[in-house]
C-alpha cells in the first residue's frame, strides 16, 4: 500500500485515526463522515494514496465505483432514502479539501438542504462546436481500459445436515420423479 | 427536453394496462422509444459526441453548468444506478476518468466534478442513467453545497451497522462475493516498499504537467 505520511486519509486508512467503516476489501474503504450532509453519507476511497482521479489506475478506478454502487443500493435499501448521489470533488477549483482521492456517497431526502444543481449556461452554437472539437481531438486517445482478471473464487460448498425426517422427505420426493 | 404530453384518465389507464400485457422484450422497446437518450444512442436524436465505444457514449450537455460539461451515458437503458452489472459500473468510470484527464488537457479545465443523481430527490431528470462531468476553474459561479451535520457517535454507529447488515445481505446473495466488510487490525507495511511505491506513482504521472499542477494545489509535493 502506498501510504502517504500526514495524510489524514491514509491515517483513517492504516487505523490511527478512528472512523466507522461499513465496506473494507484489499484496494478500497468505505466510512461513515462524522460530519456528514446527511445521516449515512459515506467516504469511499483507495487504500493507495492518490490526489486526483487521474491518478488512480483503472482497476482501482472500478472497483471504488463497483463498491460507490453497492453502498447506494444499501442506503436505499436500509435508510430509506428517496434518492442517493454520487459525487466527486476533483482539484481544488471543483471543491476538493482533501488530497487523497475520495468518492462522497450521499443519501437524499427531498428538501434536505443539498444543492449539487446549477444556472446552466448560455453558449452559442459556434462555442459549442470548438469545445466538441477541442475534446473529441483528445478523447480519440481514449480505448483502452485496464480490466481485471477475474480469478476464480473457490467457495466451501454449504455442510447441510438433514434430520432423518427431512431426509426420508427427500428420499420419497425423488421417487415421485418419472 | 420535449414536454411529455398530458394524457386524459382513460388515455393513462389504456396505457397502463398496455404496458402490463407487454412481454419484456416488447416494455424494453416500449421504454426505448420513449427516452430521449436511447434515441439519442440510436442516432435518431441529434448530440454532439465526444467519445463512444461499445458500453457508452460521452456526449455534450446542451444546459452546460461550464462549456464542455459532457453527459457519459449507458448504450443499455437504465433508468438508476444500482441497476447496472459492476463490469459495466467499472467501465463507465474508466470512460468518466479519461474524460475528466480529457478536459485538463485540452480545455484548460483546472478540475473536474462528478456527479451521478440516483432518483429525483437527488436531482435526476431524465429516466436514463447518466454521469455527468463537469470541467471547473476558480471562480466559475458553480456552488455545490453539502451542509455539514454534526451527528452523535450513537447514531453513527447504529447508521454504519443498518448500511453493513445491508451490505452484507447484499453480498451472500450474490455468489461471486466481494468480500464482505472485516474490519480486521491492519497488517503493518514495511515502510521501504511503501515509499517505493509512492515514487512508482509519481514516475507514471510525471509526464503529465497538468497532473502535477493540479495535485500541486492541494498541497501534496
Amino acid at each position: 500500500m502506498a501510504i502517504k505520511p500526514n495524510c489524514i486519509v491514509c491515517g483513517i486508512i492504516e487505523n490511527k485515526i478512528p472512523s466507522k467503516k461499513v465496506y473494507e476489501d484489499d484496494l478500497v474503504l468505505a466510512v461513515l463522515d462524522v460530519n456528514g450532509a446527511n445521516a449515512g453519507h459515506c467516504f469511499v476511497m483507495p487504500k493507495n494514496h492518490y490526489s486526483i482521479l487521474e491518478q488512480v489506475p483503472d482497476i482501482e478506478i472500478g472497483r471504488l465505483f463497483q463498491a460507490s454502487n453497492k453502498i447506494s443500493s444499501a442506503i436505499f435499501e436500509s435508510l430509506g432514502a428517496q434518492g442517493t448521489n454520487i459525487f466527486v470533488t476533483n482539484g481544488v477549483p471543483a471543491g476538493q479539501t482533501v488530497a487523497h482521492f475520495t468518492i462522497n456517497v450521499i443519501p437524499r431526502k427531498e428538501n434536505d438542504g443539498i444543492n449539487l444543481q446549477w444556472q446552466p449556461k448560455q453558449m452559442s452554437e459556434e462555442e459549442m462546436s470548438t469545445v466538441e472539437l477541442k475534446l473529441k481531438e483528445q478523447t480519440k486517445n481514449i480505448g483502452y481500459f485496464e480490466k481485471e482478471e477475474k480469478k476464480p473464487r473457490i467457495h466451501a460448498p454449504k455442510q447441510v445436515v438433514l434430520s432423518e425426517e427431512e431426509e426420508e422427505y427427500f428420499t420419497k420426493q425423488m421417487r415421485r420423479l418419472p | 427536453m420535449a414536454e411529455q404530453p398530458q394524457l386524459s384518465p382513460e388515455q393513462l389507464k389504456a396505457l397502463q394496462e398496455r404496458i402490463k400485457q407487454m412481454s419484456p422484450e416488447e416494455l424494453k422497446e416500449f421504454q426505448k422509444k420513449q427516452c430521449v437518450f436511447c434515441q439519442i444512442v440510436a442516432g435518431k436524436v441529434q448530440s454532439k459526441k465526444i467519445y463512444d465505444d461499445d458500453k457508452v457514449l460521452a456526449i455534450l450537455d446542451i444546459n452546460p453548468a461550464n462549456p464542455g460539461h459532457v453527459l457519459l451515458v449507458t448504450k443499455e437503458h437504465y433508468a438508476i444506478m444500482p441497476q447496472i452489472p459492476d463490469d459495466e459500473v467499472a467501465h463507465v468510470f474508466m470512460a468518466a476518468k479519461s474524460l475528466s484527464n480529457s478536459m485538463l488537457k485540452s480545455i484548460d479545465a483546472q478540475g473536474t466534478n462528478i456527479i451521478v443523481a440516483n432518483g429525483i430527490a437527488a436531482g435526476q431528470r431524465a429516466q436514463h442513467f447518466m454521469v455527468h462531468i463537469i470541467p471547473r476553474k476558480e471562480n466559475d459561479g458553480i456552488n455545490f453545497v453539502l451542509p455539514q451535520k454534526e451527528m452523535p457517535q450513537n447514531e453513527i454507529e447504529a447508521v454504519g451497522n443498518k448500511l453493513i447488515a445491508a451490505l452484507v445481505g447484499a453480498a451472500e446473495e450474490e455468489k461471486p462475493v466481494i468480500p464482505a466488510k472485516i474490519p480486521e487490525p491492519k497488517r503493518e507495511e514495511p515502510k521501504k516498499e511503501s515509499k517505493k511505491s509512492e515514487a512508482e506513482t509519481k514516475q507514471e504521472t510525471r509526464s503529465s504537467i497538468n497532473l502535477d499542477d493540479i495535485s500541486k494545489m492541494l498541497g501534496v509535493k
